[in-house]
């Protein structure tokens, strides 16, 4: 059993039927994403174990193919298993152990993507200075306590914890958030004269009517997120607030003097340095609109190394410190707004390994097959 | 032996004799050096080019053809700017306006008759209908609309173009440009120069020396205001009218001067756009597509009669086929001071040289002959291809802003492009095994082995580059959007080809495939490959859908159909195939023992 299991994870019919799995997979998912957008299509199909049919109106959903992620596992397992069992240990061979180790490689890295990339965005206007960086996706309800005006005392709570519903502690406050509900994506608007009685008694949320949605699929597009809390602090109740991203300005109440905004806003990371906006342009060819280049101007400001320098960020040039990497993303507000793409990919290196392994693999592979195929053709010239 | 050395290296000579042919200047017409005003810079999308470059693209978008035929005269591309620009009464009787749906021939109140050609005068009187069924048409996704507002969207955009191009100058029907600068500090002229201004569909005002910012017509009377007129629009004005009088003399030196005028502010533009018109009247693109068609008859030709001669002949010629499609990349990389691959054309160009050049050294290292007659046939098919994909206009456009990166352009779209090449070549040279199968009388064995070690060769040239051009794409992604590999629907494409390349390559070494398999695989491989290349550009999605064409979507699909069609008779069992010779199939029997 164990033998014939061994056999079959190093057979080259393994390989092939990987290698078509792993076709069928890219076109699936090729063609989804005119549906679902890219998101959706690689969530679906490549960086999953089993691909899942829901049969429509149900929540009943069965597996009907390999997901890209178990394919990807089989084929490296297969790869790793059969080069060792079946590959001799010789100079002839070199290309293949060189290509095959650059392929576990990019394998690996891939792996490594989609398990520890981090995406944000910092969004900032010329002039600004910004020391965060905020989520495109995923969304975390802030109660800032504003009683000073020199300084806001921020805490967070985070989308999981909403999620579950019923009381938060909000640690560092005396307040406590009564969870009454969730809402991944809603869509809100203003409440008609025939909405049902809102469940907010306070602030925007009483004249607003929540419709539930589903998350949405496309690439473009974010979620609104809408809660309804209800915060407790010192036995007293302050009534139900509606939060979401789609409200805007934050809503304050008061305790004992002290002043609590609430609002829901994109997740934030703060860093330990700061990024201010110089100067964005967006330079076109002479006489056209077709854009010749987006480049920000960027002074980088970091205490704790003592660094104090001006970056230009431009297409094909980001700016890699401390781990991430600043990229220009997006523009807007009449040119005066930049949009960074942060990414921080600690196996950003990985590919660039593994595409020079396998180019020097493969390129030694064949220059020796080309060799010997041309010595062949030769040799009975030479006898002739 | 030297008979055939003296056909091969006859056959290429006297194809480039007949390219250098094309390029001696035209004459004049009439008395007008119609050439020396074609060879004059004006800025357009972005780019200084000659004006002879603006009318061929021009005429190309409007009419699809870089030519048009007038009260039985032929008429170039620039004599006909000059009737658009100078003398629109002329310019709007000729026929330049194709209508094929007819839907939109019965918009305009006209019948379906043997002529499709229509002149602006005859679309006149229903310009307001025009406009306000595009406007609709145009609220409508591009892959939604139905074929009458497609038709009516497209017929919308060139009448636009030809309006814009009537009123580069001077406005159409309201007096001439010598009239626009006396009265260029009137306050009624105000109105005029802000339309001269926006309808501009080129600028030929050039800058001081070093300036990049071309003029408009209206810009430059607008900076005239209270001011002299630029100087460079007095040539200009003294070629308006001199066309407008038909004053061959006149008209010459109004260029003569137009040219040192413009030399005197930016030299560097007219020796550019004399090397361009250069380009633009040997058309090496073309030259090669016609070269490499008679290649393929020569050889062809050469199964029937002097069978050594006519095939030195054919290797002679795609010779001469390279060197042109060759001398064409190396103008194009020049004149745009980029590497060969910009855009979807200069992809087709470019694959098919790669193909062409593989096959070259096939021929010389198997010399078999029929490596000529498959390379011949993929250089021509390639061409042809970029042929049609030039119609849209331009093909040395501006690159846009994440492009703009010769180092990336060099490096992940030259390997990508070539790794497309060598796919094509092997399912071409499948594709001659197949047939040769099929329809030759008897097969040498030894000529098929030497067949499928070729294509195997090649399949391998194919994986490597398609690998590394992938990744460095990858890289480039990492480098401007912050992801190695985001399954973009282009990323998916190259990655198939890679996955079935290796496919082909691993089933090989398995022996799970023989000739017939890796054979019939290596024909799938153009489908994978053309599916990449073109096919997800139909998605319209992702990053790099960056040209949508409705049409090849047909071509597409009947591509695909005839490779589907030649991988069944690939794999028909052996005693269906003409050539199957008792001998062969014996040999093959003893080769395939263990």
């Amino acid at each position: 059993m164990e033998r014939r299991l061994w056999d079959a994870l190093t057979s080259l019919k393994l390989t092939i039927v990987c290698l078509v799995l792993l076709m069928v997979l890219v076109v699936a998912c090729t063609l989804a994403q005119v549906d679902r957008g890219t998101f959706g299509a690689v969530h679906t199909y490549i960086r999953s174990i089993l691909v899942w049919h829901r049969f429509p109106g149900t929540s009943t959903a069965i597996p009907v193919f390999p997901g890209g992620a178990l394919v990807g596992l089989v084929l490296t397992a297969n790869l790793v298993a059969a080069q060792w069992k079946r590959l001799e240990r010789s100079r002839r061979k070199l290309g293949i152990w060189l290509a095959h180790a650059g392929l576990v490689l990019l394998f690996a890295g891939e792996f490594v993507t989609g398990l520890v990339q981090v995406d944000m965005q910092m969004s900032i206007e010329q002039g600004q200075t910004r020391d965060f960086v905020e989520s495109p996706r995923e969304m975390e309800l802030v109660l800032v306590d504003v009683t000073d005006p020199g300084r806001d005392d921020v805490h967070s709570i985070p989308e999981s914890l909403l999620a579950q519903g019923g009381l938060v502690e909000v640690p560092g406050t005396p307040v406590v958030l009564d969870v009454k509900l969730f809402f991944r994506n809603a869509e809100l608007a203003v409440r008609g004269p025939d909405d049902p009685e809102p469940l907010a008694n306070r602030g925007l949320g009483a004249t607003v009517a929540v419709n539930p949605l589903p998350p949405v699929a496309k690439d473009d597009q974010v979620d609104s997120r809408a809660a309804f809390v209800e915060p407790i602090a010192g036995g007293r109740k302050y009534g139900v607030w509606l939060v979401s991203n789609a409200l805007g300005e934050p809503q304050n109440f008061i305790h004992e003097g002290r002043t609590y905004a609430l609002s829901m806003r994109p997740l934030r990371e703060h860093l330990p340095y700061a990024i201010t906006l110089k100067k964005f342009s967006h330079d076109v060819y002479p006489g056209t609109d077709i854009p010749k280049n987006f480049s920000s101007l960027v002074h980088l400001a970091n205490p704790s190394r003592g660094e104090e320098r001006d970056v230009l960020i431009f297409m094909n040039q980001p700016l890699r410190y401390a781990g991430k990497t600043f990229y220009q993303a997006s523009f807007g507000k009449d040119d005066t707004l930049s949009v960074l793409q942060v990414v921080k990919n600690p196996g950003w290196l990985l590919p660039y390994l593994s595409c020079a392994l396998v180019a020097a693999g493969l390129f030694v592979h064949f220059a020796i097959s080309l060799g010997r195929a041309l010595r062949k053709r030769t040799l009975p010239a030479e006898a002739r | 032996m030297s008979a055939t050395r003296f056909a091969a290296a006859g056959a290429a000579l006297l194809a480039l004799a007949g390219v250098a042919s094309a390029a001696v200047r035209p004459g004049k017409l009439r008395g007008f050096d119609i050439d020396a005003f074609g060879h004059l810079p004006v800025l357009d999308g972005g780019r200084v080019k000659p004006i002879d470059s603006l009318a061929r693209n021009s005429l190309l978008v409007i009419r699809g053809r870089q030519g048009l035929v007038f009260e039985g005269r032929s008429v170039s591309a620039d004599e006909w700017l000059l009737e658009v620009v100078f003398r629109h009464e002329v310019a709007d009787r000729q026929p330049i306006f194709v209508i094929d749906d007819p839907d939109v021939l019965g918009l305009v109140g006209l019948g379906q008759t043997a002529e499709r050609h229509f002149s602006f005068q005859v679309l006149a009187p229903h310009l307001e209908e025009i406009q306000r069924q595009a406007h609709s048409a145009r609220a409508i996704d591009g892959k939604l609309r139905t074929r009458f507002q497609a038709a009516i969207a497209i017929l919308f955009d060139r009448l636009v173009l030809y309006w814009k191009l009537r009123n580069t100058v001077q406005l159409a029907g309201q007096g001439t440009l010598e009239a626009e600068i006396q009265a260029r500090n009137e306050p009624e002229a105000v109105q005029r120069q802000e339309s001269l201004a926006q309808l501009a569909a080129f600028r030929p005002v050039p800058p001081p020396e070093g300036g990049d910012q071309w003029l408009s017509v209206g810009e430059a009377l607008r900076a005239a205001r209270g001011a002299p007129p630029d100087p460079a629009l007095t040539p200009l004005t003294r070629l308006a009218s001199a066309w407008d009088a038909q004053d061959a003399a006149g008209f010459n030196r109004a260029v003569a001067d137009l040219r040192s005028a413009i030399g005197a502010r930016q030299r560097e533009a007219l020796g550019r756009a004399d090397s361009e018109c250069f380009f633009n009247r040997v058309q090496p693109f073309y030259a090669g597509m016609v070269i490499y068609l008679l290649a393929l008859l020569t050889l062809f030709a050469s199964w029937l009669w002097k069978r050594e001669l006519l095939q030195s002949a054919a290797f002679g010629l795609l010779g001469a086929g390279v060197l042109v499609h060759t001398a064409g990349l190396v103008a194009r990389i020049l004149l745009q001071g980029r590497p060969p691959v910009t855009n979807l054309y200069s992809s087709a160009v470019f694959v098919g040289w790669c193909a062409v050049v593989l096959g070259i050294v096939l021929e010389r290292m198997y010399r078999r002959g029929f490596v000529t007659a498959i390379a011949a046939a993929v250089g021509f098919a390639s061409l042809i291809i970029a042929h049609h994909l030039s119609a849209d206009g331009d093909t040395m456009e501006m690159m846009r802003a994440v492009l703009d990166s010769n180092f990336w352009l060099a490096t992940h779209v030259v390997t990508i492009t070539i790794g497309y090449g060598g796919t094509f070549l092997a399912g071409a040279l499948a594709i001659g095994y197949t047939l040769r199968k099929q329809l030759a009388p008897r097969i040498d064995p030894a000529a098929t082995r030497t067949l499928v070690s070729m294509t195997y060769g090649i399949l391998c040239f194919a994986l490597f580059f398609s690998f590394v051009g992938t990744v460095l794409g990858g890289i480039w992604a990492d480098q401007s959007w912050g992801r190695f590999w985001g399954w973009d629907p282009k990323e998916n494409g190259a990655l198939l080809i890679v996955l079935w390349n290796a496919l082909i390559l691993h089933a090989r070494w398995g022996g799970y495939v023989r000739e017939r398999g890796i054979m019939t695989m290596a024909i799938f491989g153009n489908v994978v490959t053309s599916l990449s290349w073109f096919g997800v550009n139909m998605l319209g999605i992702g990053l790099h859908s960056y040209g949508f064409i409705e049409s090849a979507f047909w071509a597409l699909a009947a591509f695909i159909a005839s490779q589907l069609l030649l991988m069944g008779l690939c794999t028909l069992p052996r005693r269906f195939w003409k050539g199957a010779a008792a001998a062969e199939v014996a040999a093959q029997a003893a080769a395939t023992q263990p």
